[in-house]
């Protein structure tokens, strides 16, 4: 099957000079059908027809078109260098999403998904073929990547970084087989599809292990508690027996729908892994917004939209917890209830609250941070467009195109509205945020700067110069549709409330 | 619980007539808005300023529900009529002063833009009758070149 397909080089046109061998510095690609003997188990034939398809209407043309050279295919997979890691990557991920449309139609099982690994490294080229560590580290990359991801190493890391926009996930350093030092591993996230699905996935191991843990001591106590009953035969027990197994019941269920009632409860599945059933709710000090963990990361922030989106630049975030949805007029009116916030929201108790301004904002997660002896606070401008994001690199969240029920604004495809939708009336992102654009604007920590000429790259809130404006995020129901891009920013007088202004609360870990 | 219920209620009541009345408060007749600068047709380089005038009404913060006063909002490029029944825009081409500014610092780009101030209210709704200036054009031409 390894028949040799081209192999076109910048720099080698000559035959090798005699008794050395020619080495070179490439970026090295490779790629490799997942499942590929059981896709050929069921149907041989067409599979092969298949694969060779791919091969020549697809990954020879986009390996060409990024001035790479095909080294070889073999049955499953294929092997190409570049002089450029930039354009290595870049490759790599026109691959892998043109994949995903080809794939869109198909059933599960009969999907043609690859692997992809990408590594820098020094390497010998011989006219059918390459050797050297380099191309064994990209093999091993390949080997651990997701189906349909495309892993790189740090090396390609280090030089694609601040040139090709997109998210990196730091995998950490791996071990991989037959290489003594550990090497560092990057996802690449171009896309939304791809950070829901894996991520998915890990959600609903947590959730099941959390679900387990929880029924493990439900039935501990109801053991202890019959055991007890047997023993003196007194029957008031019967009802503190009841509480605690009615509470970890109706964790199982896999992944938050959209259309789920987003009345914020004080038991919160994602973020709080404490299985300690908490006491009733009317005890509880405060009611505390639900919130979603989101792990660290690094992300190109801002776009080429607007001149106060420019220019685009690298920053990485630390993990926190930010709110699921915008703080609701139920839970503001607690913190009005205790003085501590300033006035009394009207409207239903779960629409968001507006009419804020960002000094409000401040007093309610200043109170909040009181009331749960927990770090409360704004999230900073960073954080919110790493969360609005959700792992994509599109215009919006879900893509490039507007589409229907995603976000509440003016042209977003659904009806306008007089006010805004209660929370949650849209789609998740693929962080399992809602209403991250559309809604109700959003107050983040920041002071306002016109640009983002000489933001922090750590994530960390940008509060000198002039403070008399803080930023704004997300857009609102009245906004049109280029409000709601994650990119998007604003600013506006920190003591003035304007009706369509709220805010969401993070918490640091 | 049952406190706090009659507390929201007695102030969603009290707020209702507020906000009833909020659309369209009354403004004197002799009440003028207008740009000190630029002047209509200005051609400028840059960035420019932009001074506010008003005679016979004052100037106060957002939010401050003094009678015969308001705050400034610059209409840049608005094509759009002003709804008297609603709350003045919060966008880009609508910038407001809330904290009570009576001038700013404008960064256009290159070409021709309208410019129109708009008066709001505590609640940033349009006064009754709107006090509004002449609509203004401004002809911005390409920045000085400059060492980068």
């Amino acid at each position: 099957m390894g028949e040799i397909r081209n192999f076109r080089s910048g720099n080698h046109g000559d035959p090798p000079p005699q008794g050395s061998m020619p080495r070179r510095l490439a970026a090295i690609i490779v790629g490799d059908i997942a499942s590929y003997s059981r896709l050929m188990q069921a149907d041989e034939e067409g599979t092969h027809v298949r694969v060779k398809r791919i091969e020549r209407d697809l990954i020879e043309p986009s390996i060409i078109e990024h001035h790479g050279s095909l080294v070889k295919t073999t049955g499953d997979g294929f092997i190409a260098i570049f002089d450029s890691p930039v354009e290595a990557v870049r490759c790599s991920i026109v691959i892998q999403q043109n994949l995903i449309g080809r794939n869109a139609s198909l059933p599960r099982e009969s999907r043609i998904e690859y692997r992809i690994g990408v590594n820098l490294g020094d390497v010998i080229v011989e006219p059918d073929d390459i050797y050297g560590d380099g191309v064994n580290i990209a093999t091993r990359i390949e080997g651990i990547a997701e189906p349909g991801q495309v892993y790189i190493s740090g090396a390609i890391y280090e030089q694609i970084k601040h040139k090709v926009v997109c998210g990196y996930e730091s995998l950490g350093d791996r071990k991989v087989k037959n290489i003594t030092d550990p090497v560092r591993i990057y996802r690449v996230l171009p896309d939304a599809d791809a950070v829901g699905r894996t991520r998915g996935r890990r959600e609903n191991t947590l959730i099941l292990l959390l679900g387990l843990t929880l029924l493990v001591i439900a039935g501990g106590v109801l053991w202890y508690l019959l055991m007890q009953q047997a023993g003196n035969t007194v029957e008031r027990a019967a009802a503190p027996a009841v509480s605690p197994l009615a509470s970890p019941s109706p964790q199982p269920p896999p992944r938050e729908t959209a259309t789920q009632t987003p009345q914020p409860s004080p038991s919160v599945a994602a973020s709080t892994p404490s299985p300690a059933p908490s006491p009733s709710p009317s005890v509880t000090p405060a009611r505390e917004p639900e919130m979603i963990t989101i792990r660290g990361g690094s992300f190109a922030m801002g776009s080429n939209d607007d001149p106060t989106e420019r220019p685009i630049h690298q920053v990485t975030i630390k993990p926190f917890s930010i709110g699921k949805y915008p703080v609701t007029v139920g839970e503001w009116n607690e913190c009005a209830a205790a003085k501590a916030c300033s006035f009394v929201a009207t409207g239903k108790d779960d629409a968001p609250v507006t009419n804020v301004s960002w000094t409000d904002a401040q007093q309610y997660a200043a109170w909040l941070a009181q009331a749960s002896k927990k770090p409360y606070r704004l999230p900073n401008e960073a954080e919110w467009e790493y969360a609005a994001r959700g792992g994509t690199q599109t215009k919006y969240w879900w893509g490039d195109k507007l589409q229907p029920g995603m976000a509440g604004c003016k042209d977003c495809g659904d009806l306008a509205a007089e006010q805004p939708a209660k929370v949650g009336s849209f789609k998740p992102n693929p962080f399992g945020l809602h209403d991250m654009g559309g809604g109700v604007d959003q107050w983040v920590e920041d002071c306002w700067h016109r640009t983002y000429q000489g933001a922090p790259g750590d994530g960390s809130a940008w509060n000198s110069g002039d403070c008399t404006s803080h930023v704004l995020r997300s857009g609102s129901w009245k906004n049109d549709s280029r409000y709601v891009r994650p990119s998007n920013r604003d600013g506006y007088d920190t003591n003035v409330r304007y009706p369509t202004h709220g805010f969401r609360i993070a918490l640091s870990p | 619980m049952r406190i706090l219920r009659c507390i929201a209620l007695s102030a969603a009541l009290a707020l209702l007539p507020g906000a009833a009345f909020a659309q369209g408060k009354t403004a004197p007749k002799d009440a003028k808005l207008y740009f000190i600068t630029p002047s209509d047709g200005a051609r400028v380089r840059g960035g420019f300023w932009v001074r506010f005038g008003l005679r016979n009404m004052g100037v106060t913060h957002a939010g401050d529900d003094y009678q015969n006063a308001g705050h400034h909002h610059l209409l840049v490029d608005v094509k759009d009529p002003i709804d008297p029944k609603e709350p003045i825009p919060q966008d880009k081409s609508h910038l407001h002063f809330g904290a009570g500014q009576t001038e700013t610092f404008l960064e256009l780009s290159p070409g021709n833009h309208t410019l129109q101030l708009v008066l709001g209210d505590a609640k940033h709704y349009p006064f009754d009758p709107p006090v509004v200036s002449e609509k203004v054009t401004v002809r911005v031409r390409q920045p000085p070149q400059r060492g980068k």
